[in-house]
């Protein structure tokens, strides 16, 4: 889009342009760019209409407008709306229509948001660079011979690509934060808790956590204080008081202590990835912060804690896609099966082995593997205190510091089909997410120099719990500089 | 069967997974070579750290007395709850023999 989230509120509301016309103007770049870009797996052309007619008779009727009037926001396909096909990018739910709204596309509609479509992801959330699609993979709007990063690639592709001015993504490992990163776009993951999980399709419960993409740092504020806050149908979402997230863009960050952990500036670490974010630490030095080294000496561990535990609850998560109560059945083979095996379970086999990819298939046996008896003390137990230590090293840093700044990837957008043949190797590109995810913190990218190939680097801000103020007050100030 | 091929159908079985023969072949591999990943955790110190399930500090939504209030709400329709059904019979979700 032209114009970012805030602009085109304010220019709604004030009756400069029409939700109408905004919306066709966001259907219209859909249908431009998407063929090549595979961004939207559903567009709501009618739905979206209807949206904006609404919006633009509200305002006729003289009542207020919401926060998000008349703004388009692409939906990652792993949140249910209602009437509106959700797959999470997978094949067992191809044909599936939620009867119901997740908590933040309700919130989106009562702030008069229009919602023109679902977006591409990893199957399940489950992948770093859209690949494990059932669909396709979303492709790099500036290089589709690359990957756009995922699991949410194709809500950053929607923003990247110009076709909406924010859209909503989840991130588990870094799924909001890699994509961002990759595509030169504001990324938030908020605090666990902060946003309420309910209607989103779930992965990793201990670790998801619904966020705003946007083209600029106030847009994924404004949104994320819109979705923001505790929901009686998350039992998880946090109860505290919603700070002005939109306000603290433009606060003073003058003697801010940032500060800078040694280990996400380690060997594997692309040299102009590492130049690029040492420029914007730099910069933010100049207008006054105080930057500071910090020990996160967990942080090579995570990778290994975040595939035990993921994985684990992933694999009781997925339970319910056994083709009985929603989604694809399969009626299974009873001659193939053992003669112990009845129907019901050779159609449950059947039903998983035809509905699930490759990298779902991979993560419920390991999933499965973790917590399997005999292996539960080992494996995810043994995780779950390694998770402790690193939860304890953000907790000593940041009684030394007020935020962390680190790169949020370690390199930049790679080349589609170059990591798929090796899982490892994929786990590992999510080294710099995984921390911030596993001890629950709030942290963003934001796009900081790009590389002399014209590719976008991610700047990572790390916050304590519940202040993404700091988080957003840095971003901020890092954006107004490169203007 | 190798062990690796024993693992993995154990626990594909456990999962209900009906795999072909080249995915338990590709999967037996790959879960070995993934759980060996793991093993680095073994070299941490671990002793008196209490396992985190959930990131602390954060109180769940609820009432003063622990617990949100019990009121009955609305839930969906029956019709809206089997809408989505692969198979349905007699008001509810139908599936396939499981007692002979």
């Amino acid at each position: 889009m032209a114009e970012d989230v805030i602009a085109i509120a304010e220019r709604v509301r004030r009756g400069e342009t029409t939700a109408l016309a905004v919306a066709e103007e966001a259907l219209a770049r859909i249908a431009a760019r998407n063929g090549e870009l595979n961004a939207f797996l559903t567009v709501s052309t009618v739905e979206v209409l209807e949206q904006a007619r609404a919006v633009d008779a509200k305002r006729a009727r003289g009542e207020a407008l919401g926060p998000l009037a008349g703004v388009p926001i692409a939906l990652k396909d792993a949140l249910c709306t209602r009437g509106v096909r959700t797959t999470a990018g997978s094949k067992i739910l191809e044909h599936w229509i939620p009867p119901y709204d997740a908590t933040v596309v309700a919130k989106l509609r009562a702030a008069d948001a229009v919602l023109p479509g679902k977006t591409n992801m990893d199957e399940f959330a489950m992948g770093s660079s859209n690949e494990s699609s059932a669909f396709g993979p979303a492709k790099h709007p500036l290089d589709p011979t690359r990957a756009p990063g995922g699991s949410s690639g194709g809500s950053a592709v929607a923003v990247a690509g110009g076709m909406t001015p924010a859209s909503l993504g989840s991130d588990t490992g870094g799924s909001i934060r890699q994509p961002a990163a990759f595509t030169g776009t504001v990324g938030v993951k908020p605090t666990y808790g902060r946003v309420s999980r309910y209607g989103l399709v779930a992965f990793a419960s201990s670790l998801d956590q619904i966020g705003p993409f946007a083209s600029d740092v106030r847009g994924a504020a404004r949104v994320l204080s819109v979705i923001a806050g505790p929901d009686p149908r998350d039992m998880t979402s946090v109860a505290a008081p919603l700070d002005d997230f939109e306000g603290a863009c433009g606060t003073s960050v003058k003697g801010l202590r940032i500060g800078v952990p040694e280990e996400y500036f380690a060997a594997g670490l692309d040299p102009e990835v590492e130049a690029s974010v040492r420029a914007a630490i730099a910069r933010l030095a100049s207008d006054g912060c105080m930057v500071k080294k910090v020990q996160l000496a967990h942080t090579r561990h995570a990778v290994a804690t975040y595939y035990v535990l993921a994985p684990a609850e992933a694999s009781s998560n997925l339970a319910r896609f056994d083709g009985v109560r929603f989604g694809l059945r399969v009626p299974g083979d009873r001659r193939t099966a053992s003669s112990t095996r009845s129907a019901l379970r050779a159609m449950y086999g059947a039903t998983r082995e035809a509905g699930f990819g490759d990298e779902v298939k991979r993560r419920i046996l390991v999933g499965t593997f973790v917590l399997s008896a005999g292996y539960y003390d080992a494996y995810y137990l043994k995780a779950q205190k390694v998770r402790t230590l690193i939860r304890r090293d953000f907790e000593a840093a940041f009684r030394e510091v007020d935020a962390i700044v680190c790169p949020t990837t370690p390199s930049p957008a790679f080349r589609l089909g170059e990591k798929t043949g090796d899982p490892l190797a994929m786990y590992l590109a999510d080294v710099y997410t995984l921390p911030a995810s596993l001890a629950g913190l709030p942290a963003m990218s934001v796009p900081c120099a790009p590389t002399r190939a014209g590719l976008p680097v991610g700047l990572q801000i790390i916050a304590p719990a519940l202040r993404e103020t700091t988080m957003f007050a840095l971003a901020a100030a890092w954006e107004a500089a490169q203007a | 069967m190798n062990q690796d091929l024993e693992r993995l159908r154990h626990v594909a079985n456990l999962a209900e997974l009906s795999l072909t023969e080249e995915e338990e072949q590709r999967f037996a591999g790959e879960l070995g070579r993934i759980l060996t990943l793991f093993t680095e955790l073994d070299a941490i110190d671990t002793t008196d750290v209490p396992p985190t399930a959930h990131v602390a500090g954060i109180e769940p939504v609820s009432s003063e007395e622990g617990w949100r209030a019990d009121v009955v709400q609305p839930g969906l329709p029956h019709d809206e709850a089997l809408a989505g059904a692969p198979s349905v019979d007699h008001g509810g979700f139908a599936v396939p023999t499981f007692v002979e």
